[in-house]
């Protein structure tokens, strides 16, 4: 399984790196805008991602701007619901009105922050991911 | 139950969603136990709330939540799509409540931050079977049966936070002592000491080392540092240099507060009283939607917390405010009550004619009114949940018993102080049971024989009067029978001395005994009224919140078990009277009239007892004087003026020497180490300093019972 | 967690330590710990309240406080006197209870250390209502003094009351 990750902060970041390294290579970028040129790069290049996680609070872009950007990218190009790069939000911020725009903007999954390891595991196999 | 949660977040909004559906779900349930089937509305209506449930613990990703409520909702399916006939209704009334229960129990889990982990086989074959009987009866009634309810797998799902082991939250506050020098550069060495640990630190005020005005906000506000480390909180207050600190304030917060920074600081959660402001539409709320962008950062610097780009406005409707400030205000209401009072009735304006001052201060009074009823209604809550509760005991605890009771509730919407709520919900809980044990005849033959309806019918009913809230349990059953009350109290040796008649006791006496430790035995003990549990700490638990248990009853008619409860900030309106040289107050809801009379009027029987008759009816006559032995009192009758007062149906007059005037008073509870007087529930202080004690009707009828 | 509050409140006791407040009622002296007084206070009118012990006087309006006052001749069986203008109230706190003492006439704040209070007599005397609370003697001046144990003044009550509620029932 191939990973983009964008976090901003450091403990956060060695975390989740360490975490999705194990089923796979795992990219890390510290902002939003970084974020959507590495998707798009991968993109280009023929080796997409499967799985994007991203952080909402983030310096240039934030989580929902990268989001409706890659989902936007996927439209543009034609790419099929069931083709498309599955997102998971990893974020502190639960109030529901973050996990429903999250939702309406076309996200897979979103997970609450501190991780909850076994039900993003969870996650990722309802995905079909690992 | 939107007082309990933090509505916003997403656990919690299913919680509360979730909650709320279910209450819906019982009272049909409860609504329709007794009808033939369920009617269509009712099915839809259950079916949809089914569905939602599965819905949304399909993206919580609550597996068991959703297979059972899956199961129901094929059910009620079908049941919709096929209306077969001879549906088994008790048997499905008590399908659904075992998945509500099983819901509500897995949701218990949840709020308490437990794994929902309960095993779902049981009740899905249960309901499996059951549904192959209604496909089966649908076949033989010829009905088709319809498609296959199509599910849609959830396609998003919503991971709740786990608290975490390693990295913990922290928020501290250090507070100086008013002549420290320099608190900004102790704070600074305290942010210094804790780098040590952290793996991040936020505080504010930020610019500490280069603003030396910094040090005057410290020293008003305190200094507040947010904290993430996997260190404990003993490690981290060795750290701080408490020398020149005045206090330290340090408490474990959750990830979302810490992220969210100094702006939204919350108190934690058991403290809190949710105060509905009202005036925001639901609509409006979700006006407030998250638009992209809104979350952008700036470069993160040290010390700083994570600063939108955007400034974000927050508005609600509902705010979250820490009990020890409500209790504060509302001892500061009080105290204004009484220093409003003394300056209206100050002495240096004896005799002066004021006629502007008269309309200030009516004014005043008007305001301080209002201000003391919002500041009141803040801390009240309707009883409607807890009498919710207690249906569901009647319905539970009266089919075990095979029992038909009717269970009639009035003044379910009563406010009464949240602090009351949760001391009462377990003493009516005992008195609700025993009335359906004990209280309703197992036998409905025997209740129609004595002329009652083979329904027992048990009334539950609620009621602010005067200062306090009335709640009553009133049964139409056995009734207490006194001959083996008394009996059995003398037999368990409760009665001192074995010499004791039954008329050496009043009714209220023997019906007292019941509250007595150690009154109820093994026989009487059943699985529903409590394994020793007892009367006894029923009152107790009513005491503690300043309140009293009263009992009537009627052999075979029934009894009434009434809680009768203080207000907790009691500020009555009172008149205020003089005896001797005391001064008194009563409530002014217990004085029907006032009336001058003769010494003629009054009836003295052979054993001292007076009487008055008052247009045709004889009354029991006290002088108040005599019965508190003051001094300087006036004798003759003629001389002074006589109160009737009533209390629950009951009245007496009483004579007193004048009456001063009306007032709103504060009712403070006479100190401890006075014990208990009778006749007297508490005192006041008046506008001129002077205290008044405050009469309490009951105890004064009481005891002209007693003779 | 220790904070300067703390420590100042430590420092206090060790200097109260043997000081005690004495008051004269009757033809003896008394003495109470000084960490038990919280002020004394000229008489004031007493609101009395019917039905309570004979000791216990009524209740005073202390700066918006109500608090109940005791006559210590009372208490001591003796008989009352007239108050007067020298008569006043101290005001004792023992363990969250507040309570007023009516004595006849204040004397001073007497330092007594520990080895100069020898315990009372226990033999049976005229007096033997006050040995209850009472837990030593000590000579200041050219007095004796009779050290009264305030807990128990508070706790006896208690105890008394509860006998009675058991008559009661009973």
């Amino acid at each position: 399984m191939k990973t983009l990750l964008a976090e901003d902060d450091f403990a956060s970041r060695k975390f989740m790196d360490k975490y999705l390294s194990q089923y796979g290579e795992c990219d890390v970028t510290v902002d939003g805008e970084e974020a959507v040129d590495a998707y798009m790069m991968a993109l280009e290049d023929g080796e997409p991602y499967d799985l994007v996680c991203l952080d909402v609070m983030m310096p240039v872009l934030d989580g929902y701007q990268v989001l409706k950007a890659i989902r936007d990218i996927e439209a543009e190009r034609g790419i099929t619901k069931d083709q498309r790069v599955k997102i998971i939000m990893t974020t502190a911020l639960n109030e529901e009105r973050n996990v429903k725009k999250a939702f309406e903007l076309g996200c897979e999954a979103y997970s609450g922050k501190p991780i909850d390891v076994d039900r993003f595991e969870q996650v990722l196999r309802k995905l079909g991911l690992i | 139950m939107a007082e309990e949660f933090n509505v916003d977040g997403m656990l919690d909004m299913f919680l509360y969603e979730s909650g709320q559906l279910l209450e819906k779900l019982e009272g049909i349930i409860l609504e329709k136990q007794d009808a033939d089937c369920f009617d269509d509305t009712d099915i839809n209506e259950i079916f949809r709330i089914m569905h939602t449930i599965k819905g949304s613990s399909g993206i919580m990703m609550y597996e068991n939540i959703t297979r059972v409520t899956h199961k129901l909702e094929d059910v009620f399916y079908y049941l919709r799509e096929s209306h077969p006939e001879n549906v088994p209704h008790l048997e499905l009334v008590e399908k659904v409540l075992a998945v509500s229960d099983f819901v509500n129990g897995e949701m218990d889990k949840i709020k308490d931050g437990e794994k929902p982990d309960g095993d779902e086989k049981e009740i899905l074959e249960d309901l499996d079977n059951f549904l192959k009987r209604i496909k089966g009866e649908i076949k033989e009634q010829g009905i088709r049966l319809p498609r296959e309810n199509k599910h849609e797998e959830p396609t998003q799902f919503y991971i709740a936070p786990v608290a975490s082991e390693d990295s913990k939250f922290y928020r501290i506050v250090i507070h100086y002592r008013n002549d420290t020098q320099m608190s900004n550069i102790r704070a600074y060495s305290a942010t210094y000491a804790l780098k040590e640990i952290a793996e991040d630190l936020l505080y504010t005020p930020e610019d500490i080392i280069s603003n030396e005005e910094s040090a005057n906000v410290i020293l008003s506000e305190g200094f507040y540092m947010l904290l993430q480390t996997k260190s404990e909180k003993d490690e981290i207050l060795s750290l701080i240099d408490s020398a020149e600190a005045n206090q330290i304030d340090i408490e474990r917060i959750t990830a979302e507060q810490f992220i969210k920074g100094f702006g939204g600081v919350t108190q934690p959660e058991e403290q809190k009283i949710v105060i509905d402001l009202g005036e925001e539409p639901p609509a409006e709320k979700k006006e407030k939607a998250v638009t992209p962008g809104e979350y952008v950062i700036k470069a993160k610097e040290t010390g700083k917390g994570k600063t939108l780009a955007k400034n974000q406005p927050k508005q609600q409707s509902i705010i979250s405010i820490n009990v020890e400030k409500m209790d504060m205000l509302m001892d500061l209401i009080g105290e204004i009550v009484i220093a409003e009072a003394v300056v209206l009735q100050n002495p240096d304006l004896n005799g002066m004619d004021l006629p502007n001052f008269q309309k200030a201060s009516a004014q005043l009074a008007k305001i301080t009114t209002e201000l003391q009823e919002v500041i009141m209604s803040m801390r009240m809550m309707p009883l409607t949940n807890v009498f919710q509760k207690m249906r569901r005991i009647v319905f539970d605890v009266s089919k075990k018993l095979g029992k038909e009771i009717e269970l009639e509730v009035i003044g379910e919407t009563t406010e009464v102080d949240k602090n009351i709520i949760e001391h009462i919900s377990d003493p009516l809980m005992h008195l609700v049971r025993n009335s359906v044990d004990h209280g309703i005849e197992t036998d409905a033959e025997e209740r129609v024989a004595l002329g009652k309806s083979a329904k027992g019918k048990i009334t539950l009913e609620a009621r602010n009067e005067g200062g306090k809230v009335y709640i009553i349990v009133r049964d139409d059953g056995k009734g207490l029978d006194k001959q083996k009350l008394f009996e059995k109290a003398r037999d368990k040796g409760l009665l001192g001395s074995k010499d004791k008649e039954i008329t050496d006791y009043t009714d209220n006496e023997i019906y007292r005994f019941i509250t007595l430790p150690g009154f109820s035995t093994k026989e009487q003990v059943t699985e529903y009224s409590g394994r020793g549990v007892g009367m006894d700490v029923v009152v107790k638990n009513i005491q503690s919140i300043g309140g009293r248990l009263e009992i009537s009853s009627e052999l075979n008619k029934g009894s009434e078990m009434r809680l009768v409860i203080p207000l907790t900030l009691a500020i009555i309106n009172g008149i205020v009277i003089q005896a001797g040289n005391s001064s008194f107050v009563i409530e002014t809801s217990s004085v029907k009239e006032f009336v001058r009379l003769t010494e003629n009027s009054i009836v003295t029987e052979p054993d001292g007892e007076e009487y008055i008759i008052l247009r045709g009816e004889a009354y029991p006559f006290l002088r108040l004087s005599r019965r508190f032995e003051l001094d300087n009192a006036l004798e003759k009758v003629d001389d002074g003026i006589v109160m009737v007062l009533e209390h629950e149906n009951t009245q007496v007059c009483v004579l007193i020497d004048k009456l001063v005037r009306e007032q709103e008073i504060v009712v403070k509870p006479i100190p401890s180490y006075v014990k208990k007087v009778k006749g007297i529930s508490g005192c006041t202080q008046l506008g001129d300093g002077s205290i008044a004690l405050i009469l309490d009707i009951g105890g004064l009828i009481h005891d002209e019972e007693r003779g | 967690m220790r904070n300067m509050a703390e420590r100042e409140e430590m420092l206090d006791e060790d200097t109260q330590k043997g000081q005690f407040m004495t008051f004269q009622v009757g033809k003896e002296y008394f003495g109470i710990s000084i960490s038990y007084v919280n002020e004394i206070i000229m008489m004031q009118p007493i609101t009395m309240v019917p039905e309570v012990k004979d000791y216990i006087k009524g209740l005073i309006n202390l700066r918006g406080k109500i608090i109940p006052v005791i006559d210590v001749r009372v208490r001591f069986k003796m008989d009352p006197v007239e108050y007067t203008d020298r008569t006043c109230i101290i005001v004792i706190n023992v363990k969250t209870t507040v309570i007023g003492l009516i004595v006849e006439k204040i004397a001073e704040v007497d330092t007594i250390q520990d080895s100069d209070i020898v315990p009372p007599p226990s033999l049976g005397r005229k007096d033997s209502e006050q040995n209850k609370y009472v837990y030593g003697l000590a000579r200041t001046g050219d007095t004796m003094k009779l050290l009264i144990d305030p807990e128990k003044l508070i706790k006896d009550e208690d105890l008394e009351v509860m006998e009675e509620m058991q008559d009661e029932e009973e």
